[in-house]
Order: structure tokens, then C-alpha cells, then sequence
């Protein structure tokens, strides 16, 4: 029977001696070549997994996306100060139509006739009616 | 140079800065997509793997678990490992963490399901050994740390400072843990004997 010398010199050689049979590895090439081939085996199922092919995928399409993002946040800032330039530009500007042709027509002859009248016009001639006299 | 003709070559008579050059360049070869390069070094280093794990598992088939866990973490995270740096470390302390995860899950469970017995360090059919079964009933009572570092020093191997840097302890602290691991061995082993 193995005894332990505790009171002996070598209690801490007897312990180690101990220790080494208790937690000795399993001898035998086959054993490890089984584990071996278990590793690799779920090494394999990482290697095939979606996800692999995923995560070869997420950095170009995560650095697309940014690029695509960061070119419609520059459209949408560029038309914003375009309708922006636009708006501030019509307000300062002169406006378009002419001031004459605001102007009616039909006021245009009225402002005639009261002339005429003003300035020595013969009452007896048609043309020379008095101006409220046309309506 | 490829990974196979690395490997080719090694078969001489390497020497440790060949074989440091091998493992570099099987670490480069597998970090470039080479099952074989990883495989190899599977195949070099699951032996200390498993001694690593089964110093910090309570079980032969925790360790196993934890080796295959501890490979695949370190493939996983094989694109982040430098070259240059010793991959045995590396390695080891991703082991070392693996264990340590699947120690702190065994022990959520166990608190869940109140088991009636402490489980036995070992499980083997020459148990019938008084030397072994002694020891068995003394590594039981140290702390889970004591145990991992009283084993991966005095039986892996490792020194302080490795041990240290696998479990995430300052290299004083297992130093000192080593000493009160084997001062309660020889307590534990002292007062078994006083009872026969």
C-alpha cells in the first residue's frame, strides 16, 4: 500500500508523485487524435456558418451604408439652401411685371378723355364727351 | 513559405528558435484561412491545453469540454493574436479563462440543483489507490484557486508568473496561494493519516 510520509522530508515529493497519477493526462495517440478531430470538427461548423459569411460582409456594407447616408445627408443639406437661396433672392429682387401694364386699359382711356376735356375739347364732338359720360 | 513546407521541415532536428519560427509561421498560416496550419497546431498544443484546463476543472470531462471550447475561442480570435508574441500563452490563458467560465457555470447549476455529494477531482479505475484517494478527499477542501495553482505549478510545471497571467492574479498572489495549497495538503494529508 502507498503510504504518505507526512512527517518525512519528502511529504511535499510524495503529494507531487500523488498529484502527477491524479491529473495525469490520458496517454494514448488515439484519445488525442479523437479530441483532435472533435476540435476541428466544430472549428469546421464556424467555418461554414452564415454567420462567417455574414461577418465578411458586415464591414463593406456597414461602410456603404455610411457613405450612402453621409451622400443624402449633403443632397438634403444642398437643396435646403438652394430653396433657401431661391426664396431670399425673390424677395429682394424687383418685381417682375412692368408697373405700366398694371395699369387697366380701360383706365388708360378714361385718364385720355379726361385730358381732352380739360384741354379745350369741342363738347359737340362725339369724342369729347365728358369721361363719367362713357360708362 | 507555406505552412506545409514549415511543417516539412521541422521534421529534422529543430531547435527552439526553429521551432519558434514553425509556430509563427503556422500561426501566420492559419490566421490566412489554413485548416491544416490550425490543425497542426491543435495537434502541438492540446496536451498542455488539457493540462491547463484540468488543473482549473473539477472533472476529465470538463477539461475535455473546455479544450474544445478554448480552441474555438482561440480560432475565433485568431485574427487579433500578433505574431510575434508566443502563442503557448496566448493559448493558455484563453484555456485557463474557458476553464474558469465553465467552473463559474457548474457552479450556478450545482447551487441550482443542491447536489448531495462534492464531486471528486478524478475519476479513474485505479481509484482503489489509498495515495490517490487520500489526496482526492484533501484537494476537496482547498479553494478552487489554491487547487488550479498547486496543480499547474507542482505538476504542469508553469511558473508563478504564468500561472498569474493565465487565472488573472498578481504573481504574488500565486505564489502565496501555492504556499497555503501545500500547507493544507500536509495539514489535510497529516490529520487523514491521525485517523487510521
Amino acid at each position: 500500500m502507498t503510504d504518505i510520509r507526512l512527517h518525512s522530508n519528502n511529504d511535499d515529493d510524495e503529494v507531487v508523485r500523488g498529484l502527477r497519477s491524479l491529473y495525469a493526462a490520458p496517454s494514448g495517440d488515439a484519445y488525442w487524435n479523437e479530441l483532435e478531430a472533435r476540435i476541428m470538427a466544430r472549428v469546421a461548423d464556424v467555418e461554414l456558418g452564415w454567420w462567417t459569411e455574414l461577418d465578411r460582409w458586415v464591414r463593406p456594407a456597414l461602410t456603404a451604408a455610411a457613405v450612402l447616408l453621409l451622400a443624402a445627408g449633403v443632397a438634403m443639406f444642398r437643396a435646403r439652401q438652394a430653396e433657401t437661396a431661391i426664396a431670399i433672392d425673390s424677395m429682394l429682387s424687383s418685381p417682375a411685371v412692368p408697373v405700366s401694364t398694371a395699369i387697366r386699359p380701360a383706365l388708360q382711356d378714361d385718364h385720355e378723355a379726361r385730358l381732352r376735356y380739360l384741354f379745350g375739347c369741342n363738347n359737340q364732338e362725339p369724342s369729347c364727351s365728358a369721361p363719367n359720360n362713357k360708362r | 513559405m507555406t505552412a506545409a513546407s514549415t511543417i516539412e521541415l521541422s521534421y529534422g532536428m529543430p531547435s527552439v528558435s526553429d521551432a519558434k519560427l514553425d509556430e509563427r509561421s503556422l500561426v501566420i498560416a492559419a490566421q490566412r484561412g489554413s485548416s491544416e496550419a490550425f490543425a497542426t497546431l491543435v495537434r502541438n498544443h492540446q496536451r498542455r491545453a488539457y493540462a491547463v484546463c484540468r488543473a482549473i476543472v473539477l472533472t476529465h470531462e470538463d477539461a475535455e469540454d473546455a479544450v474544445q471550447e478554448g480552441f474555438l475561442h482561440a480560432f475565433k480570435a485568431l485574427d487579433r493574436f500578433l505574431p510575434d508574441q508566443p502563442f503557448g500563452a496566448w493559448l493558455f490563458r484563453i484555456m485557463a479563462n474557458a476553464s474558469l467560465d465553465l467552473v463559474r457555470r457548474r457552479k450556478v447549476r450545482d447551487a441550482d440543483e443542491l447536489p448531495e455529494t462534492v464531486p471528486m477531482p478524478f475519476r479513474d479505475p485505479g481509484e482503489s489507490d489509498e495515495l490517490r484517494r487520500r489526496l482526492n478527499q484533501a484537494l476537496t477542501k482547498l479553494t478552487d484557486r489554491q487547487r488550479s495553482v498547486i496543480v499547474l505549478h507542482d505538476v504542469e510545471g508553469f511558473t508563478h508568473g504564468e500561472i498569474g497571467a493565465m487565472l488573472g492574479i498578481p504573481e504574488g498572489t500565486a505564489r502565496s496561494d501555492l504556499h497555503h495549497a501545500r500547507a493544507a495538503l500536509r495539514r489535510i494529508l497529516k490529520d487523514v493519516r491521525s485517523d487510521l
